[in-house]
């Protein structure tokens, strides 16, 4: 089957994002929670644009579906220079 | 006519207790604010680990539940990506090994096998521990699983079994008819129910309240790191001892010396994180950033008990709120006085070992069965 990868950092692709959307998944968190889009070494800084993208475009909904808050480390940070400061 | 039955909260509590009131041929309905696992069961770790568990109704209840656990991959015809890994409750001082020597006893009577081994003797099954870890403690039994993939195998499993699962649905308020609940108001609707179940986590309180019932769960949050994948490193669950001595605390008061309660509990995951806990802290439902002292103070515990962790990058880091009550069991329970009303809940960092086994006990309970353990050390009535 013709299938699209979305998050390059955890291998996932389009067919499981529509999955985890008809199984009730309507929010970033919600998705990456099913399907682990958005948990790899970027943390959604690629993938999370189009997933967010596809669930405008699938849900009936006008308000914006929501998003994943950044937790520190905003960029991955060695824990020895987390113990430094 | 069947038995119609809701349940409030898609955590690890509500689905499982939704999973096995559909398996007991009840009508079920879930009713969840948001999303499943989108409340603690959504922000924890993945230990089943027995051997933090107190001796006495709690160890008892991990134990039945461990045992569902082994075979639940098959049952729900999902992967948990459960694995029978052992864990270690590592020692760095004299006084904690007494604790833990003491600990380790109780334990044994109570029928865990577990053993004291030498600092050596943990280096050995677990490559990279610090040569300062004077002991620790071994047992085979323990496990890990996916928590998200429980929740969701849950929920999944209880719909097939026809149960109605509604998502953005926060229940705004139970519904009674003398001195008897008959079912819920969600946005504006009501659905009516020969019961109700509700297991709402560290939100359950809420929902009693204003029927003049008070449950004393409290938040007790809780930090967690993330690191990069890395190639398999840790074979077992590894908790250190001063994170049990910090779960057992009663005291909810906050303490002065240690406010953070910052204790080692450290695994990795099939996908080859870390996840590098824990804290507790008692600092009410609305704080959910990170706090980057706690973040040092992890870190530190981390690089004590494996020094080449310093080398190794974190990713992110979450917090969860655990279900708190003031003497460390859950309640599971009917509400005296209310009819048809029952609480699944509070069962602050045990929640995941514990879902199969709260889900089925109280399926049996709500169907008038007999529960398959004494569940009055367990009961609302105790507080
Ligand atoms: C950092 C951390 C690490 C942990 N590690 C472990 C571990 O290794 N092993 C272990 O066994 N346990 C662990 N735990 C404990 C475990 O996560 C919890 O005990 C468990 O998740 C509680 O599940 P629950 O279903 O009771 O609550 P929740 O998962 O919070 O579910 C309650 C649900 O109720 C919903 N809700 C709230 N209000 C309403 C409303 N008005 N209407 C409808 N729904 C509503 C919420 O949205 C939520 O989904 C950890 C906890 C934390 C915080
Ligand atoms: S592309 Fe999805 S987490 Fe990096």
């Amino acid at each position: 089957m013709d299938d699209t990868i979305i998050c390059r950092c955890e291998d996932v692709y389009l067919s499981e994002i529509l999955g985890a959307i008809e199984e009730g998944g309507n929010s970033f968190p919600g998705i990456k929670k099913r399907v682990r889009v958005g948990m790899g070494y970027c943390q959604g800084r690629v993938c999370q644009p189009m997933v967010s993208n596809i669930l405008l475009a699938t849900c009936q909904r006008n308000t914006r579906p929501v998003l994943q808050r950044a937790q520190p480390p905003i960029r991955p940070v060695l824990l020895g220079d987390i113990i430094k400061k | 006519m069947r038995q119609k039955v809701i349940v409030i909260g898609g955590g690890l509590i509500g689905t499982s207790t939704a999973y096995y009131l559909a398996k007991y041929g009840v009508e079920v309905t879930l009713v969840e604010a948001k999303d499943i696992a989108s409340g603690t069961s959504g922000a924890c770790d993945r230990a089943i680990m027995l051997q933090s568990k107190n001796p006495g109704p709690t160890l008892e209840l991990a134990i039945k539940s461990a045992n569902i656990y082994e075979k639940l991959e098959d049952e729900l015809e999902v992967d948990l990506e459960y694995r029978k890994s052992g864990g270690m409750i590592i020692i760095e001082t004299l006084e904690e090994m007494q604790a833990m020597e003491h600990m380790v006893e109780r334990q044994q009577k109570a029928g865990i096998d577990v053993k004291l081994i030498s600092g050596e003797e943990a280096r050995k099954w677990q490559p990279g521990l610090s040569n300062d870890i004077i002991g620790s403690t071994w047992w085979e039994g323990d496990a890990e699983v996916n928590p998200l993939n429980v929740s969701f195998a849950f929920a999944n499993a209880a719909r097939k079994l026809g149960a109605e699962i509604r998502l953005n649905s926060p229940v705004k308020r139970l519904i009674t008819d003398n001195n008897r609940v008959i079912g819920v108001e969600v946005s504006g609707e009501r659905i009516y129910a020969d019961a109700v179940v509700v297991a709402m986590g560290v939100w359950t309180p809420m929902m009693l309240k204003p029927l003049g019932v008070e449950v004393p769960i409290i938040p007790r949050q809780g930090q967690i790191l993330v690191s990069e994948k890395l190639p398999s490193f840790l074979q077992v669950g590894i908790l250190s001892a001063s994170y049990i001595s910090n779960k057992l605390k009663k005291n909810h008061e906050d303490d002065k010396k240690d406010p953070f309660g910052v204790g080692l509990a450290i695994g990795q995951t099939h996908s080859g994180t870390l996840l590098i806990g824990g804290s507790r802290q008692f600092i009410g439902y609305d704080k959910t950033e990170t706090n980057p002292e706690i973040t040092r103070k992890i870190g530190e515990a981390a690089i004590r008990a494996f020094p080449c962790l310093k080398k190794v990058r974190m990713i992110r880091s979450f917090t969860g709120l655990r279900p708190y009550t003031p003497d460390g069991k859950p309640i599971l329970s009917p509400v005296s006085g209310i009819d048809s009303l029952y609480i699944a809940a509070g069962h602050e960092g045990d929640g995941v070992a514990l879902s199969p086994i709260s889900g089925k006990i109280m399926a049996q309970v709500v169907c008038g069965e007999k529960p398959e353990m004494d569940i009055r050390s367990f009961s609302l009535s105790r507080f």
